[in-house]
């Protein structure tokens, strides 16, 4: 009885917390969807609101009037984010599969270094980074965006993490017996029992280079090239009479793509996939 | 089973909103489809033509606000020849400069051959560390000095835009002179009169000290009104008014006349004279409706202060709507300037005399066919446009300043002597960093967080640890 | 056999190519530029001349002894933890709440999905929102404090430095509860089912399994978490730098916030910005050393050698069964 109450409780503490975290992680959305709708003046006046106004056609207007062009700015966004995702996540995955299957003599210092390099604020490593760019006259190309996502020391580390208790050398072991070839076994075996983590990180991985601001800014000049992100800058450029109702538009515009990759992927967040194959 | 369910409704609401924006962007997409092919048509023009890198200019800037005027002038000059590139690139997330800064020194035939500089970074470009890439006009087959005289640009101006060796390599096509723009109704509660001289007398206009002015706070606190909104709004004025800038022979230096800030900004405080606002904040565009805490007098600023900011929040669109047309303007106790866009050349560009083409018809055509006539009477898009007060004196006696948002008053009047007052020789390429850190201390100090003498070292030291100058 | 287990070897090689190469391309000029130029007198835009210092640590000693690093670090460490500390207790709760057989959720889906979304939006925005949020005089926060008359007047509560490292703190802690949360949860996911049914049996309660079984299993996602969040934590940039500028009076001032402002505020101090990069690496790693040594290295050292003895029995039984093969 004491128990069954106590279990009550305990339940219903549970989803007032769940709710309320629920609410504090919408409630931004909520606010940019508001104020996508409302004018200039009036996020002036009240920043944030939870009702909507009448202004969403014509912040759309003005949006569209400022050289601001979403299909080109998703095309390039979506060039960069996919290229650079499936890079990081394939070629990381393989990096850790190296790390933890095979018995190499560098095996333990490549991990260190890699440890390392993860470690390197990135604050003016950037510096560097565009200097090297320019110099090489590399600026308005995609690929300075893409390829630099194949070392990805911090996703490296999270798939060695992660596959070490979920990889059992049983199943490459047993592989190699049926004659299957080293890239036949890391595509076709370990790949599909890393799905869950190559969701989670395919996720953050999007996320941050879709919402990768500073280096596009100054590496893309080209209009042509310009990601989503960097168009929502150039509204919010013009300090002196900043259009806000359009410019939450143009984040709203910004965000949406994320939240469909996201949903897409978070599959496996939400079903809560266990791990495919034996454990060790 | 439920929870798929419910995943699926969050899922499908979701789908819904995405649904709805994308409607509505179909919509303006239709609405706008012009436009968009407009747009369309000049990137095919610009690639044909790119593929003929000697009659591309390459331009950088930070709005498109030039660009759109280069563009204007090719579209009225069909035999110019020459097509432009544009990189817009914006200030806010401090990429410009590291952007412009590698392109000029990358050379090459993607280096900018035009470029523009705000206020707040454009001495660095003029007389500071890049100057070396910026072309004297001269160079560029203008004959700056007598155009200069003809146009009547203010002398500010022309002394940000001069280099070490006196030549001038940047000017602009507005002037940002500023004046005090105050409320009619207010003045006519308290003063009697609204006025713009008897005002400008009671603040104290031109008088280089702030003593009427705080004389006349203390009438209109009697009232109950603000005679600012916050000390943002005396700031510009203050900075402007010294005699020294921040910093002589490598050395901070802290002008008497900015130190006193300290004390005005405590005072505004102490004394409720102000709403303690901060300018671009939330309540300062309230206090331009009557919507704060206490109804607020005037506001410092140029002309695009009008009609970029206060205009758009003062809650109507018409006489009798919100304080529309409840405003006028007058002269400032001491003469300053607020922001503005100045355009340069680069020294290694082989399209010179193109550029200058193009700057002279922007910075220094005086006639009715150049910028500045369509800018100062918002004619540049068609009738009806934003007037702004430019460059040229010249060019705003011939214009008509007259605003209904101002009852009807000339600004130009106002903002022509404002342009002659104002001062471009205390400005230094760190202003900008030195002013964010000294204003963070000043409002520790007048909000009582800290004592004055801790604001001043605590400033120093800030100043000492993030740039390399000397400071005792 | 040796030849054979030498053959795979050779692929620890191959696959970690494409890793190497896009590292040398892409990232070893620009860190060792910022290794270099921490010794030389490289500042401002235009030099081209760059000369090693007389006194090659004169930037380091510059950078540590300037009062407004040692500011900036303190503020840093203190954010850190006031975020972190609270983030990875609620992360982990959540996780064992999602990952309990015991109870199910209602929503369960919904909320994992929910508690993730803050991260999606950019750091700008939300800097954006929390400063109107808390502004003085109109905000939000002022609303409710007049409405339940807290105070006489409106509160400033930007300028005081506490409330505003606070509000950072409780930023980055909102912005990563939920992507700690999903790592968590997949580290616990990866633990065999038959562990917990096993406990289950035994008649552990909610807490012991927790504590006796979910936490050191998850240990090397965990030790991930921390260390990655001490990498991510000491490197905070974004929300510091567009909430307040590092304002008021340098309170939220941290050392990446600090490291931007040497190289971009107007000085381009390009040599001593990489000082104090280099700094904050040293920082860095040693706390990083001192987790793996507390996390894992028995662990691992221990987890390497059964794996190795595992492989040797493998083998040995292979060698057995090709033996009994012959033999037959």
């Amino acid at each position: 009885m004491r128990n069954r109450e106590s279990s009550v409780v305990f339940k219903v503490i549970m989803y007032i917390v769940l709710v309320l975290l629920a609410i504090m992680s919408l409630a931004p959305f909520w606010i940019m969807l508001m104020n996508a709708t409302r004018s200039t003046y009036e996020i002036q006046q009240h920043a944030i609101s939870f009702l909507p106004s009448t202004y969403l056609k014509s912040n759309l207007q003005i949006l569209l009037g400022k050289s601001f062009n979403p299909l080109v700015g998703f095309k390039n966004s979506l060039i960069i984010s996919v290229f650079a995702t499936g890079l990081s996540v394939y070629f990381s995955t393989l990096t850790a599969y190296a790390l933890v299957v095979y018995d190499w003599k560098l095996k333990r210092p490549f991990f260190r270094f890699i440890m390392g390099i993860m470690m390197i604020p990135a604050q003016v490593t950037t510096i560097g980074f565009y200097q090297m760019v320019y110099k090489v006259h590399m600026t308005n190309n995609l690929l300075m965006l893409i390829l630099p996502a194949i070392a990805a020391p911090s996703m490296v580390f999270f798939m060695r993490q992660y596959m070490y208790p979920s990889l059992s050398m049983e199943i490459i072991q047993s592989a190699r017996i049926d004659g299957a070839k080293e890239f036949y076994i890391f595509n076709k075996i370990a790949l599909p029992i890393m799905k869950p983590a190559i969701a989670t990180q395919a996720i953050f991985s999007f996320v941050n280079s879709w919402n990768n601001l500073f280096m596009p800014l100054i590496l893309l000049t080209d209009q042509k090239n310009y990601t989503m992100p960097i168009m929502v800058s150039l509204l919010r450029g013009d300090i002196y009479k900043t259009e806000y109702g359009s410019i939450y538009l143009g984040l709203l515009l910004t965000v949406l793509p994320l939240i469909i990759v996201y949903l897409l992927l978070s599959k496996y967040i939400i079903a809560g996939v266990a791990l495919g194959s034996v454990k060790g | 089973m439920k929870k798929r369910v419910i995943s699926l409704l969050l899922c499908s609401a979701m789908v819904a909103t995405m649904f709805a924006g994308c409607g509505g962007s179909d919509n303006g997409g239709a609405a706008n489809a012009g436009g968009t092919e407009a747009a369309g048509g000049n990137a095919a023009t610009d690639e044909g033509k790119k593929s003929d890198p000697a009659t591309t200019i390459n331009l950088y800037s930070f709005t498109d606000e030039v660009p759109k005027m280069v563009e204007k002038y090719i579209e009225e000059h069909p035999d110019f020849g020459y097509t432009v590139n544009t990189t817009i690139v914006s200030t806010t997330d401090g990429a410009y400069q590291p952007a412009l800064d590698q392109a000029l020194q990358s050379g090459g035939a993607d280096a900018p051959d035009m470029y523009c500089a705000e206020a707040a970074f454009v001495l660095k470009y003029t007389q500071g560390d890049a100057s070396g890439f910026a072309a004297p006009y001269k160079d560029l087959g203008i004959d700056v000095d007598a155009k200069i005289k003809e146009a009547e640009i203010a002398q500010y101006s022309v002394d940000i835009g001069t280099n070490g060796n006196g030549d001038v390599v940047g000017l602009g096509y507005q002037a940002t002179g500023g004046a005090f723009i105050y409320r009619r109704s207010i003045a006519k509660d308290v003063f009697g009169t609204d006025d713009p001289e008897v005002i400008g007398e009671k603040i104290g206009a031109g008088s280089g000290s702030w003593d009427k002015f705080f004389a006349a706070a203390d009438e209109l606190k009697a009232k109950d009104y603000a005679i600012v909104s916050g000390d943002g709004d005396m700031w510009h004025a203050i900075e402007n008014s010294s005699d020294k800038g921040w910093i002589v022979d490598n050395k901070l230096t802290i002008d008497p006349k900015r130190e006193a800030f300290l004390d005005i900004s405590k005072k505004l405080t102490d004394e409720g004279y102000s709403n303690i606002t901060q300018d671009w904040q939330d309540a300062w565009f309230a206090d331009m409706k009557d919507a704060g805490a206490k109804k607020v007098f005037g506001f410092f600023g140029p002309a695009w202060l009008i009609n970029y900011t206060l205009a758009p929040n003062c809650g109507g669109e018409k006489v009798g709507e919100g304080t529309y047309g409840d405003w006028a303007v007058c002269p400032s106790p001491i003469g300053f300037f607020w922001g503005g866009t100045w355009i340069l050349a680069n020294t290694n560009s082989d399209k010179k005399e193109a550029v200058g083409k193009l700057i002279e018809w922007i910075t220094l055509d005086c006639t009715e066919d150049g910028l500045q006539y369509k800018w100062a009477n918002g004619t540049l898009y068609g009738e009806g446009g934003t007037k702004d007060s430019v460059a040229s004196g010249t060019v705003m006696k011939m214009s008509n300043g007259e605003l209904e948002f101002l009852g009807g008053q000339n600004m130009f009047d106002a903002f022509v002597p404002a342009n002659q007052y104002a001062n471009g020789k205390n400005l230094t390429q760190f202003d900008e960093t030195i002013n964010q850190k000294w204003r963070d201390q000043v409002r520790s100090y007048a909000a009582g967080e800290k004592d004055r003498d801790a604001a001043l070292k605590d400033f120093k030291q800030d100043v000492k640890d993030n740039l390399s100058v000397e400071v005792e | 056999m040796g030849k054979k287990k030498n053959s795979y070897a050779k692929w620890g090689y191959i696959f970690s190519i494409p890793f190497v190469a896009a590292f040398l391309v892409f990232s070893l000029y620009p860190i060792l530029y910022t290794a270099v130029i921490g010794f030389t007198d490289l500042q401002g835009l235009f030099q081209n001349e760059v000369h090693i210092l007389a006194d090659p640590l004169k930037n380091f000693k510059d950078v540590l002894t300037a009062p407004t690093f040692q500011t900036a670090l303190k503020n840093t460490v203190i954010i850190w933890i006031a975020n972190f500390i609270p983030q990875i207790l609620l992360a982990l709760l959540l996780a064992a709440w999602f990952t309990s057989t015991r109870h199910k959720i209602k929503g369960e889906g919904f909320f994992k999905v929910v508690f993730y979304m803050p991260n999606i939006i950019t750091a700008a925005t939300i800097a954006i929102l929390f400063k109107a949020m808390f502004d003085y005089p109109m905000s939000p926060a002022n609303d409710v404090v007049m409405t339940l008359g807290l105070a006489d007047g409106p509160i400033n509560f930007l300028i005081n430095k506490n409330v505003s490292r606070a509000i950072v703190a409780f930023i980055q802690f909102w912005m990563w509860y939920g992507y700690t949360m999903i790592i968590l949860i997949s580290g616990i996911l990866g633990i065999s089912p038959e562990i917990f049914e096993a406990a289950e049996v035994d008649g552990a309660n909610g807490w012991q399994t927790f504590f006796m079984i979910t936490l050191p299993n998850i240990k090397t996602i965990l030790l991930f978490t921390l260390v990655t969040s001490v990498i991510g934590g000491l490197n905070m940039f974004d929300i510091p730098k567009l909430f307040m500028l590092g304002g008021p009076d340098n309170a939220t001032l941290t050392t990446n916030v600090f490291i931007y402002n040497q190289a971009f505020s107007g000085s381009y101090m390009y040599n001593k910005a990489a000082a104090a990069s280099m700094i904050m690496f040293v920082i860095i790693l040693i706390i990083s050393a001192i987790m793996f040594f507390f996390l894992r290295d028995k662990d691992e050292e221990e987890a390497y050698k059964i794996e190795k003895a595992r492989i040797k029995k493998f083998k040995a039984e292979q060698k057995a069964l090709k033996k009994a093969g012959k033999e037959v």
